[in-house]
């Protein structure tokens, strides 16, 4: 209760109240993200399960416009796509999967980039020069090539049902591994920072060995700026796995995400169909949008000063 | 003549500058050449100089934050530098140290309590909760301090209040041995006062040993009761504090002590001294002090004084004082 | 008529908690030439009055009340584009960073030249000479050449000798120096103030010296104002207010210095910390720390009590001369 009360009384919650543009995407973010976990609860119907789906509500409007082909029907809200799947249930499902993805394949970054840049700035020297080489290495190659590379490899050889199966297992550990030098980089910096101020070497006094140091007394001080890139880093994956399920490399249509559900519906767009891929690309680009947002006011009010001492 | 607390044997810490690391010899900066020093129990040894003179780094150098390049230092006859980290580990609670900075030497994520119990946590893992909250607290208000700000983050407390803190932690352990690298030089006049008042007042109690790093002499004066002079990583005077302002020898320590600023009301003066310190990339040879000392001569140029021992216990590196050009 | 008068100086800061009075109720006068010292410590607001003065206040800080003439002038009321007529023209500034006024990109020849060539219509022919001779009245060898030095081979205290010069270009009324020399080694800050004091008299330029040291400003100044917590707590001339303090923060003030105390003796200590802002007690804003509290001191703040000339704020004040000068 302290803490709450602490933080309702905090500089950063008034900062947030009087900002507008903040309150809003925050409020569209924790949607999402509400909507996404309670998908199963929320949708009409399990858009995963085939036994569910008929064939010959296919291509269905939405409930407020109208097609050449067939009528707006009350049960599906945001009409159908080709196979007769429910929108609306669809884009729950897959607003939950690329968040997941989002989520996991930034923690797999985090954990990599934070473990290789404490030790990088706190050891320096060799250990310091072969990962920022290696770190420089990675970021001379895209993300997106990359993952396009590995995936389309993992897919010619083990086939495409096993493909299916560890979709996004492999989606969250190929985005998470390409973009760890983001992390390694800023908390080399903050450790670089950290490490000579006086209260390390108070720690070297007392005599803790040197990974106590790090990961109990460095390694809390350096997470503050780790905050702003990794709103800017779950969208930038949630991107990364929208355009490789576009490209066909990501998530299967038999469990779509965002991107697979707008790479599906593209080739209807021209015949008149244009929700099926209309309406998820709404849903990816306000989510990124607001998370984007959040992240550029989170880096206006913890950086300037993040601490007065 | 007892075995000396701790001791510094020739000294010398030279540390690496720029250069890449295919380069073969890198440019180097000499922080210390060849500075002796021992410090007995119950003194309060100061070390005076200008920044860039290597007292910090011989004090860092004593704690083992920095190990010399050259040289032994050693604790009640035991040599502790070439130590490993596990072998060091009943020196650290021996030897503790207060810092400059008082908005940087405490975690700033950390409470205060947790500050404070770290070290006693580490060095006595018997010790129940219940004693060490006792410790704390008497650590605490000894150095007058109240104890409920544990709870409280370094954020929340001025610097004074903050430095006082630090104290309390070095202290935790019991130490016999204190470095404190400028610990009043950060903090407002009248703080000042305080955090001297409470450095004395834990001596006196639990019988330590300080080895004091300041740039100030008046604080010298008061406190310690033997100095160190420092100029560009040499010790040029050492002797008691009554005997170093009473007498000053070495032409550096005059000069020093001249330019301390007074509450006479008298209007400044120039001081004698001419020239830029050399930096320490690129010392001049000699004596060290040559290009500005105004007693300087050719053998100044040429050969570096040895410190030598006077009548009085005093020890003076310098040709002219040797020669009998100054008194 | 007075170089500078400052009358009823205000200065607040709206924050979301309510407006914080940062400077309240400060008057002073400085006539051609003379040289006043502003002591106090960090967050007495004595800095603050230095930017008030040539209404540089950082945002959201402003003048809520006040004058300050200058030159017949009132600054307070003037807009953009006249204080930048006066400032860096009738008025320089030092400060403590000598990088706040260098460009660390440009060599100090164009900084000089532009600045000069900024404020009078010359060639830069001229303006080079003037920059030599100002370079060689602080005292820079070979000042031709370094007109070629970028900002970073000079070492501090030369850099500060080339903001004097700057400073002195354009043949200011009046220097404002904030802690000009606190970031500097002793000797080499007996050496700058030594100059400053030289040149001011030899210009007959107006000195205003922000420090902490009393010191120091007893051995330059010729009047003295103490702030203490946003208000002046003491002034009057120099001699008077160092040699019979009238106000019991003054007085601890000095009183704390180790050279007022018998050497390895507890110091005479003023306890607590200066209140901040937000946090300003009732009453006389001393009255925590204050040997001499009475009744009254709880309820009212006291006026500035006029001694003849010199003023404390302090219902003792005259009970307090009484007791005789320190030391």
């Amino acid at each position: 209760m302290l803490k709450l009360k602490t933080f309702l009384d905090s500089d950063f919650f008034y900062q947030f109240k009087s900002d507008r543009v903040a309150i809003i995407s925050f409020s569209v973010i924790f949607l999402f993200f509400a909507a996404a976990l309670f998908a199963p609860l929320l949708s009409p119907m399990d858009p995963h399960d085939p036994s569910q789906i008929d064939i010959m509500d296919s291509e269905i409007p939405p409930v407020w416009s109208s097609s050449d082909y067939a009528e707006p029907d009350e049960r599906f809200l945001l009409g159908t796509d080709a196979q007769g799947r429910d929108m609306l249930s669809a884009i729950l499902y897959g607003l939950r999967i690329s968040i997941i993805i989002g989520l996991f394949a930034v923690a797999v970054q985090m954990g990599l980039g934070i473990a290789i840049g404490l030790i990088s700035g706190y050891v320096g020297g060799r250990v310091d020069a072969f990962f920022m080489r290696l770190a420089d290495i990675q970021l001379s190659l895209s993300t997106m090539m990359i993952a396009i590379i590995v995936l389309a490899i993992f897919q010619a050889s083990f086939g495409a049902e096993l493909y299916e199966e560890l979709a996004i297992f492999m989606l969250v550990m190929v985005i998470g591994i390409a973009e760890w030098p983001q992390y390694a980089r800023t908390i080399r910096a903050s450790v670089l920072a950290e490490k000579n101020k006086e209260y390390v070497d108070a720690a070297r006094v007392i005599g803790l060995s040197s990974p106590t140091i790090m990961v109990r007394h460095i390694l809390p001080n350096t997470l503050s700026p780790l905050l702003v890139i990794s709103t800017v880093q779950v969208a930038n994956a949630i991107i990364s796995e929208a355009a490789l399920s576009f490209l066909g490399l990501g998530m299967p249509v038999t469990m779509p995400s965002l991107g697979s559900l707008i790479s599906a519906g593209f080739e209807f767009i021209f015949s008149g169909s244009w929700w099926i891929t209309t309406i998820p690309s709404i849903v990816l680009i306000t989510l990124i949008l607001t998370i984007n947002l959040l992240g550029d006011w989170l880096r206006d009010v913890l950086n300037p000063k993040l601490y007065k001492g | 003549m007892s075995t000396p607390l701790v001791e510094a044997k020739e000294i010398h810490k030279n540390f690496d500058v720029g250069g890449h690391f295919l380069q073969r010899e890198k440019p180097q900066v000499k922080a210390i050449n060849d500075v002796s020093v021992s410090i007995h129990e119950g003194e309060s040894f100061c070390l005076v100089g200008e920044s860039g003179c290597g007292k910090s780094t011989l004090a860092r150098t004593f704690m083992g934050l920095l190990k010399p390049s050259a040289g032994e230092i050693h604790y009640r006859g035991k040599r502790i530098d070439n130590l490993g980290h596990k072998d060091r580990m009943p020196y650290f609670q021996k030897m503790q140290m207060i810092f400059q900075n008082p908005y940087a030497s405490l975690n700033p994520r950390r409470t205060i309590q947790k500050t404070l119990e770290e070290p006693l946590r580490f060095h006595f893992p018997d010790l129940t909760d219940k004693e060490i909250g006792e410790k704390v607290e008497e650590v605490m208000t000894s150095v007058g301090n109240d104890p409920s700000w544990g709870k409280r983050y370094p954020h929340e407390f001025s610097g004074g209040q903050r430095q006082r803190i630090s104290i309390a932690r070095a202290l935790m352990v019991d130490p016999d041995f204190v470095v404190a690298d400028e610990p009043i030089s950060a903090l407002d006049v009248s703080i000042q006062a305080q955090v001297l008042n409470v450095m004395m007042d834990a001596q006196e109690k639990r019988k330590l040993t300080y080895l004091f790093i300041t740039h100030d002499l008046s604080v010298v004066q008061h406190f310690g009761s033997r100095v160190g002079v420092m100029y560009l990583g040499t010790l040029c005077e050492l002797a008691d504090t009554k005997t170093l302002y009473s007498n000053p020898r070495h032409p550096y320590t005059q000069v020093l002590l001249g330019a301390i600023p007074t509450l006479s009301c008298e209007e400044m003066t120039h001081t004698k001294l001419t020239g830029e310190v050399p930096s320490a990339m690129n010392l001049p040879t000699g004596c060290v002090f040559h290009n500005r000392c105004p007693h300087a001569n050719d053998r100044c140029k040429r050969e570096v004084p040895l410190l030598r021992k006077l009548d009085d216990g005093a020890a003076v590196a310098c040709h002219a004082l040797e020669e009998g050009r100054i008194s | 008529m007075a170089l500078l008068e400052v009358k009823n100086l205000h200065v607040e800061f709206p924050t979301r908690r309510g407006v914080l009075k940062a400077l309240r109720d400060v008057n002073f006068t400085l006539e051609k030439g003379e040289r006043l010292g502003i002591v106090g410590e960090s967050g007495a607001g004595k800095s603050l009055a230095a930017f008030a003065i040539i209404n540089l206040l950082s945002k959201p800080g402003r003048i809520s009340e006040g004058e300050i003439i200058f030159e017949g002038q009132d600054l307070s009321k003037m807009d953009d584009t006249q204080l930048r007529s006066v400032r860096g023209n009738r008025i320089s500034m030092i400060f403590q960073d000598p990088m706040m006024t260098l460009n660390p990109v440009l060599t100090i020849g164009t900084q000089m030249i532009e600045t000069l060539q900024a404020h009078r219509n010359i060639s830069k022919e001229e303006a080079r000479l003037i920059a030599i001779d100002r370079l060689n009245e602080v005292r820079i060898p070979s000042a031709e050449e370094r007109l070629e030095s970028y900002p970073h081979e000079l070492s501090g205290g030369m850099r500060q000798r080339v903001v004097i010069a700057i400073a002195l270009l354009t043949e200011p009324a009046m220097i404002i120096a904030d802690e000009p020399t606190t970031a500097l080694d002793v000797t080499i800050q007996a050496e700058i103030m030594s100059l400053m004091l030289d040149l001011c008299k030899m210009h007959n330029v107006g000195l205003i010296l922000i420090t902490h040291d009393l010191a120091v400003v007893s051995q330059v100044t010729q009047k003295i104002m103490v702030m203490y917590a946003g208000r002046v707590a003491e002034q009057g001339p120099t001699r008077d207010v160092i040699q019979n303090p009238r106000h019991p923060y003054t007085r601890g003030l000095m009183s704390a210095l180790p050279q007022q105390n018998q050497a390895g003796k507890r110091l005479y200590q003023i306890p607590g910390s200066m209140p901040t802002l937000d946090a300003m007690p009732e009453g006389c804003p001393f009255n925590p720390r204050c040997e001499y509290v009475g009744e009254r001191c709880y309820t009212t703040v006291p006026e500035l009590e006029d001694l003849g000339g010199h003023m404390a704020r302090c219902f003792k004040a005259r009970e307090l001369k009484e007791s005789g000068s320190l030391s």
